[in-house]
């Protein structure tokens, strides 16, 4: 693998771009790792909540005496007894604020709401008393606003007395040059696009475990971002930040959905220290199936205007987000502003006219989820590309060939202000066909003969905004983060950063990082990640910035660190700084190997024998870097445009499906991607965050999805019989192929690669069951393509007298 | 999710567990607990006492006879899948089996559970209809034998009387020239189908002489497709399939929508599957 | 064990060939006895419903789900979990574990257990092809590795190359 590495480390260059094995790995194989739940500490509690069984209610009374009575039952709490607790800041201004209380007080808004919590002699004894609790409380049932719809219609039921409808935000920026082309263009249409209701769903449920000892406050979470947590917590708790101490252990996968600070978060602390004990409590399936965010469910109405050579002239979108209750925090928002802003995908086209809007309903907050918005996005403008090229006879292919950005054309303003700083959007689709063409024949050939199966082809080439910001989405933090380097008295090397592991190994990047930056071995790097008390300051890993933000802060850090060890080495040596060179870990004059010094005696001389210090040199190696990428912009310009990532990834992805068409099962026979995040760091992490994502993204193109009464907003799911997580038996064949077209201003040239992964497959697999069922002309709008929703298409597609000659 | 209190107990003797589970009304039988122990931690299911009967001597054998199979009540799927005189006495055990959960859900859940749980999704019920198997029961009132087709009566409803275990179940012998089908369609490798078929097929020169067909996932109960039945006699490969499925889908007209999947469509879906059924058994007729 | 019924029973269970004798509430889940009494957090809960296999131990020599069964019901039985698989001398990984780590067939770990223990069950002999592999691999939901590393580092493992002696990756 070619790699373009950073100038100022490319010299020492050895563990960058190597698929270094994972330092993580032993703990969870041997079972030794310590994920939340392991946490055991003597005199711990736990604690259940309760939650609504209502999707909209007001609480008339909760009787909690026979709870309070039971054997092993410490405390019942309700909202009433946690007054003293500051309610959720509503930091973003343009949105209806919810003024979300830790616990629900008298209004539950969605099934699974919390609105009293039990804390007993073990999670058994818990769960008996937060039934006792559940048959005491009495509620008075208000009518349920189950979709946008009811929603928005004007008689609608309002979720917050203190809005005038339930509509939370609408952006709307005119756009005359669109309206323009509307005129000009030879042909428009209409369409509605959808994608459903769907969960990041990490295998470790949400977990928090509270200790109140010492006057202090210690809370091990599973959460992508300990800092705001802790930042959360001691404002709504009213506790210096000092003293409350935030640790992420092991944490058993996020998907974004761990990226909010949840009342839980908040309520268990609280009660460890009301009660002065440790309390844990570990979400148990059924509760984090409507308790932790969901999210992408989206509509999007649209309306095309092209011309007969298949020439997009403009698209009017408008993208309506189902926030559930939008009781969450961060608030759940931001996701349809990034589907609007990255629609566009890979593709030549700016004539975009965007309305952005949030509508409240009574199911659970939608929050993050890996992809943030741009899945829902691609699908629709694969499928508007798709109809185009239906419409004028245009060839697929040919049609994307013509609107794919071409090399020179970086960078390339998008029509919400994001700017393209590099990327290989028409190399990449390029790169891919070959695979896909051939694993299409392939597919062919194994149907061949049997009439009733139907073999197609999708794609789609989209962008991934790396390292977006903050501000946008939680109205208060910004986008930096943050490493600290340490070299000790024996050489080794300490880095801490303000990132999050989750799984993906950052923790094994940032020692490849450090490795190479200060020229040492990996295995002489130790990674402190996830602890407020031992790292700086940061946000924490989501929004595919793992890689790039460590990158940014560890060589920040590293370059300062080296400057210093460089003087002390100089010093040592008796030799001028800057004759100064690192070679395998030694110190020297350049052009003659010895004498030479290590980095335990540069470490020594630093803390210990401070006596050898060159004049004017502090003791101490340790140096820190709070990076902030140049590129990412918080605010919008005049236009009411914003570049609002770091920088952007971008991919090309292929379904080959086959199609049984008596039966409307659909089946996944190749899925080819090609994926550029600029410089890889370590290519077995990149190709395991892809495989991950591309089988999330399936999840959401076929079998994924919360359904919810249309009359009662009553989930209709409880558990994974009703919510189809994906086994490897549904997982395809995937080949990944790279290219690196790194950023020019980012550090190493890395962009992230966490998300991407999760984009392509609603609009590639909606694309080839449109393909393989052309001889009906279906034409798919939304996701997921169940067999059911094939037999449908299929039998309106009959019933309107479409499809073959001959078939069925 | 972790179950309310009850009292658990393990008898040696079948009397014994009939005795207890008399005594109570809200005692329950625990064979493997695939089923029952999911409910309780949902604290979907009332319980009180727990008899289970994994400790009787003699209740985990699997015999085999020129007469059938006899799977006692504390035989595993996983054993009955691998017993290899049972699966060729009835071929249809071991094709269901397949079918049924996942290897960890084999290892615990028992044959006997299966049909005593009577999930209309099942494939077990089913192939018990289809091979006119009987289920023999012990309770306070003594031991009975229920045919399979009485057996059933709705979802999760069973001709069992309060405080009857099941003992065992007797599959009959497969007659050598009808082949078993055991089809389904199911969202995910391992799920409860979304529509299944039991297809028992005699076929000769080229076309189907007669068949039973029992329906699973598609209505309250083990669902005997009759019309089709008749449809499908005297068919061979290539002649039309519209009566066919006419049939069928008129055999399942009142089957149930859920979120997996609506009425209409496992209507088709066991159309789509008894013609399938019936080409897998000629081609298999055909390589003889 | 007599027909009394009790809501609290001792049992005898054999942890990775440890013996222990406890005294346990009736409704107690083997899941959380093993993790709580017996203290072996490397057995995962997922689910608690028998679909996500994180709790998969072995039982009596077989995989099964120790989230769908009680305490109660293991007494007297043998259990193995994932604390067992490593040699505890040495420290040395088993072949399986090591190609889980060669392959990158982990991220976050957490479903990790319950794979491994399910591998370990079983004869590879049996369920060596593809689809068989496939097949036996669904019963356990992995949200972190899209499976395909999974497959292949089983691949590795039980190549019959691998049986000989020879090593498979680097
Ligand atoms: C993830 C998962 C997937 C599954 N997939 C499938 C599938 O695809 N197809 C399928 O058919 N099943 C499936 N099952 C269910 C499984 O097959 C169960 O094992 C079976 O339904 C019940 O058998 P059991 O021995 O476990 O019964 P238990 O769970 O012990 O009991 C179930 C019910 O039957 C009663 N009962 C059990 N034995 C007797 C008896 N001898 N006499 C009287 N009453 C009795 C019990 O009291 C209880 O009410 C699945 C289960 C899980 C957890
Ligand atoms: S926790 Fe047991 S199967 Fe999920
Ligand atoms: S590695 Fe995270 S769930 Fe499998």
């Amino acid at each position: 693998m070619s790699l373009d590495i950073d100038p100022r480390i490319r010299h020492r260059t050895r563990h960058i771009g190597r698929s270094v094995p994972r330092r993580e790995d032993r703990g969870p194989l041997t079972g030794a790792s310590r994920y939340v739940a392991d946490i055991k500490i003597g005199g711990m509690l736990e604690a259940a909540f309760v939650r609504s069984v209502e999707a909209h209610a007001r609480i008339v009374s909760i009787d909690t005496s026979q709870a309070e009575a039971l054997d092993g039952v410490e405390a019942v709490f309700v909202a009433a007894d946690l007054a003293d607790v500051k309610s959720f800041p509503d930091y973003i201004s343009y949105i209806g604020s919810v003024r979300q209380r830790p616990l629900a007080s008298d209004r539950v808004r969605y099934v699974g709401a919390a609105y009293a919590a039990v804390v007993a002699s073990d999670r058994y004894v818990a769960e008996d008393a937060a039934a006792l609790v559940a048959a005491g409380t009495v509620y008075e049932p208000l009518a349920a606003v189950a979709d946008l719809d009811q929603a928005m219609a004007p008689d609608a039921v309002r979720l917050f007395d203190h809005w005038d409808s339930n509509i939370s935000v609408d952006v709307n920026p005119s756009r005359p040059e669109v309206d323009r082309a509307f005129a000009e263009a030879d042909h428009t249409f209409a369409e509605t696009y959808t994608s459903q209701r769907q969960t990041g769903l990490p295998m470790e449920t949400r977990g928090v475990v509270a200790d109140p000892s010492d006057g202090n406050l210690t809370v091990w979470t599973s959460t992508q971002s300990p800092h705001m947590v802790r930042t959360a917590v001691a404002l709504m708790l009213g506790v210096p930040e000092p003293q409350v101490r935030v640790i992420h252990p092991t944490v058993g996968g996020g998907f974004g959905t761990k990226t909010h600070t949840y009342p839980e978060d908040v309520v268990v602390p609280w009660m460890a220290r009301r009660l002065g004990r440790p309390v844990r409590w570990i979400e148990d399936r059924a509760e984090n199936l409507v308790a932790s965010a969901h999210a992408r469910e989206q509509r999007h109405d649209v309306e095309v205007a092209y011309d007969d050579d298949g020439t997009i002239r403009a698209v009017r979108c408008t993208s309506i987000l189902d926030m559930g209750s939008g009781e969450i925090f961060m608030p759940g928002t931001a996701p349809v502003f990034v589907t609007n802003a990255c629609i566009t995908g890979g593709y030549d086209f700016a004539n975009m006219a965007a309305r952005t809007v949030g509508v409240v309903t009574n199911k659970t907050p939608s929050g993050a989820y890996r992809g943030f918005g741009i899945p829902e996005g691609a699908f629709v403008m694969e499928r508007i590309i798709d109809r185009v090229a239906r419409l004028t006879g245009t060839d697929r292919v040919e049609l994307r060939r013509r609107m794919l950005l071409r090399p020179g054309q970086t960078p390339y303003v998008m029509h919400g202000g994001g700017r393209l700083d590099s990327g290989s959007h028409r190399q990449s689709f390029e790169q891919a066909l070959p695979d896909a063409l051939a694993a299409l024949a392939r597919a062919r050939a194994r149907h061949a003969g049997d009439d009733d199966v139907r073999v197609g082809v999708g794609y789609c080439n989209y962008v991934e905004p790396t390292s977006p910001s903050y501000h946008l989405t939680t109205g208060h933090w910004g986008g930096h983060d943050s490493a600290t380097v340490r070299v000790d008295p024996d050489g080794s090397v300490r880095v801490a950063a303000g990132l999050s592991a989750m799984g993906q190994g950052a923790e094994t990047v940032a020692a490849q990082l450090a490795a190479d930056a200060l020229g040492v071995l990996p295995e002489q790097v130790t990674v402190v990640l996830g602890d407020t008390e031992r790292a700086p300051y940061g946000l924490g890993s989501w929004g595919s910035r793992g890689a790039m933000m460590l990158a940014g802060g560890v060589l920040m850090a590293s370059e300062r660190l080296m400057d210093k060890a460089r003087r002390i080495a100089a010093h040592l040596l008796e030799a001028d700084d800057s004759d100064i060179v690192l070679t395998d870990g030694a110190f020297h004059v350049a052009g003659s190997p010895a004498p030479s010094v290590s980095w335990a005696e540069v470490g020594t001389t630093a803390w210990v024998r401070t006596v050898d210090l060159p004049e004017g040199v502090e003791a101490g190696l340790e140096t820190s870097g709070f990076y902030h990428p140049e590129n990412l912009k918080h605010h919008l310009d005049a236009d009411g445009r914003i570049n609002a990532a770091a920088s952007w990834a971008n991919g090309t992805h292929i379904a080959i499906v086959s199609v049984r068409v008596s039966t409307g099962e659909v089946s996944v026979e190749d899925y080819i991607v090609v994926h550029d995040c600029g410089t890889v760091i370590n290519p077995a992490l990149v190709d395991g965050q892809v495989h991950g994502g591309v089988v999330q993204g399936l999840a959401g193109a076929l079998y994924e999805h919360f359904q919810y009464d249309p009359d009662t907003a009553q989930p209709k799911f409880s558990s994974f019989m009703d919510y189809l997580v994906p086994t490897c038996a549904e997982t395809p064949p995937m080949t990944v192929g790279h290219r690196e077209s790194p950023p020019p201003d980012q550090p190493l040239g890395v962009k992230g690669c966490g998300e991407g992964g999760t984009v392509g497959p609603p609009a590639a697999v909606a694309g080839a069951v449109s393909d393989a069922l052309a001889d009906w002309d279906i034409d798919l709008t939304a996701c997921p393509v169940t067999p059911v929703a094939v037999r449908a298409a299929v039998r309106a597609a009959e019933t309107a007298g479409r499809g073959p000659r001959g078939s069925r | 999710m972790k179950p309310a209190p009850f009292a658990y107990c393990r008898p040696d003797s079948v009397a014994e567990a009939v005795e207890v589970l008399a005594s109570s009304e809200s005692s329950r039988v625990l064979a493997g607990g695939q089923s029952l122990i999911p409910a309780m931690n949902f604290r979907l299911t009332d319980v009180s006492v727990l008899v289970d009967i994994r400790a009787i001597a003699g209740l985990d054998s699997v015999t085999v006879d020129a007469d059938g199979v006899t799977v006692g009540a504390a035989a595993t799927q996983s054993r009955v899948l691998a017993d290899a005189g049972a699966a060729r006495a009835v071929p249809g055990l071991r094709a269901a089996l397949r079918h049924v959960g996942h290897l960890q859900i084999r290892n615990r859940g028992t044959v006997c559970g299966s049909l005593a749980h009577a999930d209309p999704a099942a494939e077990l019920p089913a192939l018990a209809v289809a091979t006119d198997a009987r289920i023999r029961v012990t309770g306070p009132g003594g031991r009975r034998e229920i045919a399979a087709r009485d057996f059933f009566c709705g979802p999760f409803w069973t001709a069992l009387e309060d405080g009857e275990l099941v003992t065992e179940a007797w599959f009959p012998a497969t007659r050598p020239d009808s082949v078993t089908v055991v089809d389904e369609l199911a969202r995910r490798a391992g799920d409860f189908a979304v529509a299944g078929l039991v297809a028992m097929i005699d076929a000769s020169d080229g076309a189907v002489r007669t068949s039973r067909l029992v329906g699973f996932g598609v209505g309250g109960a083990p669902l005997r497709l009759g019309s089709a039945e008749a449809a499908l006699a005297g068919w061979s490969a290539g002649r039309p399939t519209a009566d066919i499925e006419q049939a069928a889908a008129a055999d399942c007209a009142d089957a149930f929508d859920d979120i997996h999947a609506t009425s209409w469509y496992r209507r088709e879906a066991v159309a789509a599957l008894v013609l399938r059924a019936a080409r897998t058994a000629l081609a298999a007729k055909e390589q003889l | 064990m007599t027909s009394e019924a009790l809501t609290e029973v001792a049992v005898g269970i054999t942890v990775n060939g440890r013996l222990s004798r406890h005294r346990v509430p009736a409704r107690l889940l083997l899941s959380d006895y093993i993790r709580d009494v017996a203290g072996l957090t490397g057995t995962h809960v997922g689910c608690e419903h028998g679909y996500c296999g994180s709790c998969t131990v072995i039982v009596d020599g077989d995989a099964v789900r120790s989230c769908l069964m009680l305490a109660a019901q293991a007494d007297g039985a043998e259990i193995r979990t994932v604390e067992d698989l490593a040699d505890s001398a040495t420290g040395a990984l088993s072949p399986m574990q090591q190609a889980f780590h060669d392959h990158h067939a982990l991220q976050c770990g957490f479903c990790t257990a319950g794979f491994l223990m399910t591998l370990e069950s079983v004869d590879p002999a049996e369920w060596r092809s593809p689809e068989r592999t496939v097949e036996l691999l669904s019963g356990n939901l992995c949200r972190c590795t899209g499976y395909q590393n999974i497959t292949e580092a089983v691949a590795a493992a039980w190549s019959t190359n691998h049986e000989e002696g020879g090593t498979q990756h680097g």
